[in-house]
């Protein structure tokens, strides 16, 4: 047991920290449901922090460590999937990487647009397509999640099959999506943070309120534990943590949602505050690979069979 | 980062596993129902922490200039979790290794070093902790019992409540007021309990018999060398003994092996089929791991020799949310737990429910997290 980060895990997010800068601000002025950032996503590839994972010295810790530094960010960028799953599948597979459910493939896909890579996983194995026009349905303009999402509308005769194991690859998925949940929550957590100590009602600070501190505290409790299980699952390489991992990020967001927005009363109704562009995305996490209950439902298999 | 055990530590964990499968009785199970201050145990413990000091595993993580083998915390943390979960046959003697013996390593006179650590190191003393009053449970601050300074003795005055193993322990461990000025007016008193003056009540629990106490001090008279550290002093050793108090009972590690047992019996009974019961196991065994993790972070920040914090205080939260999941899973899926069909589940109920109560309450935890982790303004006072 050895949880203190390494000096190269410190190194390689002293650097994160230096190129995300310029990005862990917001524009002036912007009031958009979803944000993002071609320049960012350009030099974060550049980079080469979305392939540590393959770095023998680094591997999936620093690779959870980097997503959820990354998810910290106001900006959506497709890291999850391209750092943590497509090493496992081929990383030569063109970004955003969209990782889509055998079976359910109706939902809304994060980050699909012409050319990204569908990967679908399930029974059948792991398959993979490149989207194009064709094949998306766009989702409505003012849809609120703070992911650029739209909706594949079937799936190609011709997809190509990737010789690695299904399971294998729901596992790291499951990690990578705690991963950036982790990064979602802390980033949420510390916006809420910040206003409610400023934001002044009957001649004090919100937050000196028990009411409020004692529910803040509890979400600290809760955005400490995911960010441990996230690194573990990641760690480990074992699938039961990996289920436990997502599913205790998915009960932490359904929570955290809801107070933040409840404490910023009536400015978190708006979009003038940024706090949605961190919960409209843990919001849409909360249903990745179907919820809390298939995960439950994975871990109970993964621990007691 | 790396969340194995090493080698060294998995043969010390073995090491433990051992001596326990080896000594403890074959009706320990049923035995320990009888609770970790009750006769039967205390009188066990007294002759089991022998047997541990003679195997060196009693004190192992203690440093090597007070007898120990420098092992460091991640074995205290080992021995501590092998230990809860087996019921804690320690007994009371576990406060001794984990707090007791380093604070008097740390705070105390060369008397009382003298007089008191060995019997510890021999597996023979027990302790209590006399902290909470009728009117200072929560705030602690505001505890009355009196010690006044009278030609070289101290006479103390007042009442303790809610104090375990007060019944049997030969030394209390006392916080007492030696003037009005809150917190720096709190002065450490060590106490032997047969001392002249010294009414001990039991209170009938929830918890196991033995465990709760009231205690009275009526011109209980000690040397004036009985005081621990300076006068005022209190607040700062007790901060520094809650710290490895806080950290030192593993109780996530008990509610895990409990919820492992509950699933057992579900699966005994062809009970454990139904998705609702799986998938809320499930988020069970979540929220141990969980508090495991966030354990185990503070650990590490004490194996780097940091100073720790209010991040204990999160961690014990997290264990305080694990033990209640599953006591109230348990409940909900094995009732017949409670009443007589599982000495362990049963056991695990009585230790699971003091959580979020002993070594400060949830709600103090709470408050220490918004103040000093996300450092949010304080309430007015």
């Amino acid at each position: 047991m050895q949880l203190a980060l390494s000096e190269d895990q410190t190194q390689v997010l002293d650097f994160i920290d230096s190129l995300t800068r310029p990005y862990a601000s917001l524009p002036m002025h912007d009031a958009s449901l979803v944000l993002e950032s071609a320049d960012f996503d350009a030099a974060l590839v550049e980079s080469g922090f979305l392939d540590v994972m393959a770095v023998e010295e680094l591997g999936p810790v620093t690779a959870a460590l980097v997503v959820e530094k990354l998810a910290r960010l106001p900006f959506a960028i497709e890291a999850a999937a391209s750092a943590m799953v497509r090493p496992l599948i081929d990383p030569a597979l063109p970004r955003p990487l969209c990782l889509v459910a055998e079976g359910r493939i109706g939902g809304p896909v994060r980050f699909l647009r012409p050319g990204a890579s569908v990967v679908v996983v399930g029974p059948s194995g792991v398959r993979s397509f490149t989207a194009d026009a064709g094949m998306i349905a766009a989702a409505q303009e003012d849809t609120l999640y703070a992911y650029p999402v739209a909706f594949l509308t079937g799936l190609p005769d011709g997809m190509t099959s990737h010789d690695v194991d299904a399971a294998e690859v729901l596992r790291a998925w499951r990690v990578a999506a705690a991963a950036e949940a982790a990064g979602l929550l802390g980033a949420a957590l510390a916006t809420t943070v910040a206003y409610v100590s400023d934001r002044k009602q009957f001649g004090r600070p919100l937050a000196t309120f028990q009411g409020m501190r004692h529910r803040l505290a509890e979400d600290q409790v809760i955005t400490n534990s995911v960010h441990w299980l996230a690194l573990r699952a990641a760690g480990t390489g074992d699938r039961g943590d990996a289920a436990l991992a997502l599913l205790h990020a998915q009960e932490a967001a359904k929570r955290v949602c809801y107070d933040y927005h409840q404490f910023l009363g009536g400015m978190g109704m708006t979009l003038e505050h940024p706090l949605h562009l961190w919960t409209y995305r843990l919001k849409l996490l909360t249903a990745e690979l179907g919820g809390r209950g298939e995960q439950g439902l994975a871990a109970a298999e993964a621990l007691w069979g | 980062m790396q969340f194995e055990w090493t080698p060294e530590q998995d043969a010390f964990r073995h090491k433990i596993r051992d001596f326990l499968h080896a000594n403890l009785p074959d009706d320990w199970e049923k035995f320990s129902e009888h609770g970790p201050a009750s006769p039967a145990l205390t009188a066990f413990a007294r002759e089991f922490c022998v047997k541990l000091a003679e195997a060196g595993i009693l004190f192992p993580h203690w440093p090597v200039e007070m007898g120990g083998e420098g092992l460091g915390p991640w074995e205290q943390q080992i021995l501590a979790e092998e230990m809860w979960i087996a019921g804690e046959p320690r007994g009371g003697q576990y406060m001794n290794v984990n707090w007791i013996g380093p604070t008097l390593q740390k705070y105390g006179t060369q008397e009382q070093k003298a007089r008191y650590l060995e019997p510890i190191t021999k597996g023979q003393s027990l302790w209590c902790q006399g902290f909470s009053e009728p009117d200072a449970g929560s705030d602690l601050a505001a505890l009355r019992t009196r010690a006044e300074l009278r030609d070289g003795n101290y006479v103390i005055n007042g009442q303790k409540i809610w104090t375990s193993y007060a019944g049997l322990a030969d030394t209390c461990f006392l916080l007492t007021r030696t003037s009005d000025d809150r917190k720096k007016g709190i002065t450490i008193i060590l106490v032997p309990m047969d001392t002249p003056g010294i009414t001990v009540r039991q209170i009938p629990s929830l918890i196991g018999e033995g465990d709760i106490h009231e205690v009275f001090f009526d011109d209980v008279t000690v040397p004036e060398t009985a005081r621990f550290g300076d006068e005022g002093q209190a607040w700062e050793i007790v901060a520094y003994s809650l710290r490895n108090e806080r950290l030192g009972i593993p109780r996530f590690t008990l509610a895990r092996a409990a919820l492992d047992r509950a699933v057992a019996m579900l699966q005994g009974e062809g009970r454990f089929t139904r998705e609702y019961v799986r998938i809320e196991a499930a988020r069970c065994a979540a929220l141990c791991e969980a508090a495991a993790t966030a354990n185990y972070s503070v650990v590490q920040k004490r194996v780097d020799g940091l100073s720790i914090g209010a991040e204990s205080s999160s961690a014990r939260y997290a264990t305080v949310m694990a033990e209640r999941a599953v006591c109230e899973f348990v409940i909900e899926f094995l009732p017949q737990a409670l009443a007589g069909a599982s000495p362990y589940l049963k056991m695990h109920h009585q230790r699971g429910i003091v959580a979020g109560v002993a070594a400060g309450s949830a709600e103090i935890q709470l408050n220490i997290i918004a103040s000093d982790v996300l450092e949010l303004p304080r309430e007015p006072r």
